[in-house]
């Protein structure tokens, strides 16, 4: 409890400045300045997660994204299979200091997570969520537009990679069943 | 950094001592609230003002203007607009007060000849079954109530000046910095809970937010088109009856014949004609009219949807527990009930599902 009050309320100025870095190491806020930079470190949380917490469960409404600043986290699917083995947890990724997830949440309406994800070890993981890109929109239109812009582009090339993969699947489906009956 | 995955028992016991951390802080934050003599009034004034000035304050910050810089400059723009206003009416208000006060004991005096008019002619329709007597009493009740508020009028006037004081000041740090407080309190909520509680205070915040913009709007409205109509058909305290008919319309449903009320007395009491009598209900009506007819349907009604044998049992039960206040703080304390019931049941089917 002592170390859960230490990290929430005492532990804030060096974690500030990685919170700050990590921000701009990330795509969606890399094109901010400092001064932008500054205020959206101002709106985000940080949130610290013990070994097997999940950070969210598929299934569930999700209303933002996280930046995994510290730690690794386990991407899971459902997979609903017959009566015998109902549900199979599929490790579909591995995510590392860095990486972000759960970007569709952040413009979709009562967005639905698509996987679980489940900390691998104690990791610290900076949240951005609807209220806050809403909070930034109406304080500081000009930094919400670049947000945005970026995360449009992040979910473009998302588009692009699915289509790509779809259309390797249809192929391969052809392949695999033979040439179409005339 | 630890990597022995905690089993669920563990992180949901951890979870819940969190959780009952959260809600003690809550529980005692509230107690506060209640236990110090004028605070609760003073933060809901401080809400009022908070919700009213942050979109300008917000305005301010999208054109360039630091958070604090611009709080400071709609406060002193809005204390400056008050003033300035204040010192328009102040020659006016003071002499219909005065006007008011020289009048009372005549008021009171022709209330109880009205009442003794109309208790004697129920006593004629009625004859030996009529055995009561209603116009002493309401004669002494009108000059013991008279009495009492003078006599208490040095205390209301400390607690009136009090959370004049103290709510703009709370008010300013809670557009300032209270940001940083709803992220703090936030950070205390365990991960399970962290989304829905986010976006449950997002909600709660837009739809109080907005409540109060579009009631204090319809207020002055109401207010406005009532003092017009009682200058055009010439009826004195027209400022003073209209300032009361905009803040008596803050109640819903009951609110605006509370406010007509003093209109009507003082038209019956001086001895008015039927005809100017009706022009007075008249003017009360039009301004029903037109917000019953417009502003609601315009403004309050998308923002609150609680159904209307609902609103009558909050404001009833407002009005037993808080008076006047009560009152007028019922609908939006419902309305946040009912988002908040709303949002966890969400979350419930949510995380069930």
């Amino acid at each position: 409890m002592t170390k859960y009050v230490w990290d929430n309320f005492f532990r804030k100025s060096d974690q500030d400045q990685e919170v700050l870095e990590a921000l701009r190491q990330t795509y969606i806020f890399s094109s901010l300045t400092g001064k932008e930079l500054g205020f959206v470190k101002d709106t985000v949380h940080v949130r610290a997660f013990k070994p097997g917490e999940s950070i969210f469960r598929q299934g569930e409404v999700g209303v933002g994204m996280y930046v995994l600043l510290k730690g690794t986290l386990e991407i899971f699917v459902d997979h609903f299979g017959d009566e015998k083995n109902p549900v199979r947890n599929q490790l579909i990724t591995r995510l590392k200091a860095g990486d972000f997830l759960g970007e569709l949440s952040l413009v979709e309406h009562n967005s639905r997570r698509t996987a679980t994800a489940v900390a691998s070890e104690e990791s610290m993981l900076i949240g951005f969520f609807k209220p806050d890109l809403f909070e930034i929109l109406d304080r500081q239109p000009a930094t919400g537009v670049k947000i945005l812009l970026r995360l449009s582009e992040v979910l473009g090339r998302r588009l692009k990679e699915t289509t790509v993969k779809v259309t390797e699947l249809k192929t391969d489906l052809r392949r695999v069943a033979g040439p179409a009956p005339v | 950094m630890s990597t022995t995955a905690l089993s669920q028992d563990t992180l949901r016991r951890v979870n819940r001592w969190k959780l009952a951390g959260v809600i003690a802080l809550l529980i005692s934050l509230f107690t506060v609230l209640i236990a110090v003599e004028n605070l609760l009034v003073s933060s809901l004034l401080a809400f009022v003002i908070a919700y009213t000035a942050g979109p300008v304050v917000n305005y301010l910050e999208r054109r360039g203007v630091s958070r604090g810089l611009a709080t400071g400059l709609t406060f002193v723009g809005a204390g400056l607009l008050i003033l300035g206003i204040g010192a328009w009416l102040a020659p006016y208000l003071a002499e219909t007060i005065s006007r008011l006060q020289a009048d009372m004991p005549r008021f009171i005096t022709g209330l109880g000849q009205y009442v003794q008019d109309f208790e004697g002619r129920v006593h004629a329709y009625a004859g030996p079954f009529s055995n009561f007597e209603v116009t002493s009493k309401v004669e002494t009740r009108l000059t013991d109530w008279t009495h009492d508020v003078f006599q208490n009028l040095p205390s209301v006037l400390k607690t009136f000046f009090t959370v004049m004081v103290l709510g703009p000041f709370l008010a300013f740090f809670m557009i300032k910095d209270g940001r940083s407080v709803s992220t703090l309190m936030l950070s205390l909520v365990p991960n399970y809970l962290f989304e829905p509680a986010l976006s449950l205070q997002h909600q709660i915040n837009l739809q109080i937010g907005h409540f109060v913009r579009a009631r204090l709007l319809e207020s002055l409205i109401v207010a406005a088109v009532t003092t017009i109509g009682l200058l055009i058909v010439g009826f004195p305290y027209a400022v003073l009856l209209g300032l009361v008919a905009g803040l008596t319309n803050l109640i819903p449903y009951i609110g605006p014949l509370i406010g007509a009320v003093p209109a009507i007395l003082i038209a019956l009491v001086n001895g008015y004609s039927g005809l100017s009598v009706l022009a007075v209900v008249l003017v009360y009506v039009v301004a029903q009219i037109i917000d019953a007819g417009f502003l609601i349907p315009l403004m309050v009604a998308k923002i609150v949807d609680l159904h209307p044998v609902t609103v009558i049992i909050v404001i009833i039960a407002g009005a037993q527990l808080m008076g006047v206040l009560g009152m007028i703080i019922s609908i939006p304390v419902a309305s946040t009930l009912k988002v908040t019931v709303s949002t966890v049941y969400r979350h419930l089917i949510d995380t069930r599902t």
